[in-house]
């Protein structure tokens, strides 16, 4: 089994963890009832009652697929 | 012909990616909507549809094709008895992918692929028609056809339901008028109810 010979420096440990980063999704501004409202592009969305249950899935007026 | 397949096998090899299509074509066409990854649901399209264009075919031939891929008899008779006539009319496009997000376990896009049920648009049926009654009639039937149908194009806009009284209302005033292409008119609205009944009775 191949073995590390030499210590990791931590200068080299934090060089490469820095390099981990996190990306923006991509989304589109929709209004909505009045309310801007930003989402994922061709995806399904959850639709809500108005308490914020979620009810079903839905996407372009069409129900998908339960929650 | 479906475009070929580019990039790796689905699952451990080719005989395990047949097994796969031929296992998620049965489970469509059983449950008629499934949810799978979005990989697998690209994949299964061109595959289901091929196999509901051979159930549309409908003889013995095509049938015994079928059965080579899927095993469940009782499947692919729903297959050729339900499906086919409730896709009779489309040419193509039977099934529909949505993406509905990624798995929470491994974080997979996931995706609802589901059979196209419902009957076509009120425009597109009122074109087919159109080109239904031009195609054999005379010139006197082709100059009364549009006329008839541009008033129930513009009332049919907003629901089936509504698209359907009025086909029925507008072919009641055609019977003084033509009877030969009110038959064909009520013919075509027995259809869209009878395939109607069968969207709301899986929706149930």
């Amino acid at each position: 089994m191949a073995v590390p010979k030499r210590k990791m420096s931590r200068a080299n440990t934090r060089a490469r963890r820095s390099q981990w980063k996190a990306t923006a999704p991509k989304l589109v501004k929709t209004l909505e009832n009045g309310r801007v409202t930003y989402s994922l592009a061709h995806q399904a969305k959850v639709v809500t009652d108005s308490a914020g249950t979620p009810l079903f899935l839905e996407y372009k007026g069409r129900k998908v697929a339960d929650v | 012909m479906p475009t070929p397949t580019k990039g790796p096998r689905l699952g451990g090899g080719p005989a395990h990616e047949r097994l796969m299509l031929a296992n998620l074509a049965a489970s469509l066409f059983e449950h008629k909507r499934i949810t799978t990854t979005v990989t697998k649901a690209k994949r299964l399209r061109p595959y289901a549809e091929r196999l509901v264009t051979f159930a549309k075919k409908g003889d013995l031939a095509s049938r015994r094709r079928v059965l080579g891929v899927i095993s469940s008899k009782s499947i692919v008779h729903e297959l050729f008895t339900e499906i086919a006539p409730a896709v009779a009319n489309r040419e193509g496009g039977y099934t529909r992918i949505t993406k509905i997000g990624n798995r929470k376990g491994d974080n997979a896009p996931m995706a609802v692929i589901e059979l196209v049920l419902e009957p076509m648009s009120a425009k597109q049926s009122v074109v087919a028609e159109a080109e239904q009654a031009k195609a054999p009639a005379a010139a006197a039937p082709v100059a009364a056809a549009p006329v008839e149908e541009s008033p129930e194009s513009a009332e049919s806009v907003d629901s089936a339901e509504s698209a359907e009284s009025a086909e029925s209302a507008a072919s009641a005033e055609e019977v003084a008028a033509e009877e030969t292409t009110v038959d064909a008119e009520a013919g075509a609205a027995d259809e869209v109810v009878v395939v109607e009944g069968a969207v709301e009775d899986e929706k149930k």
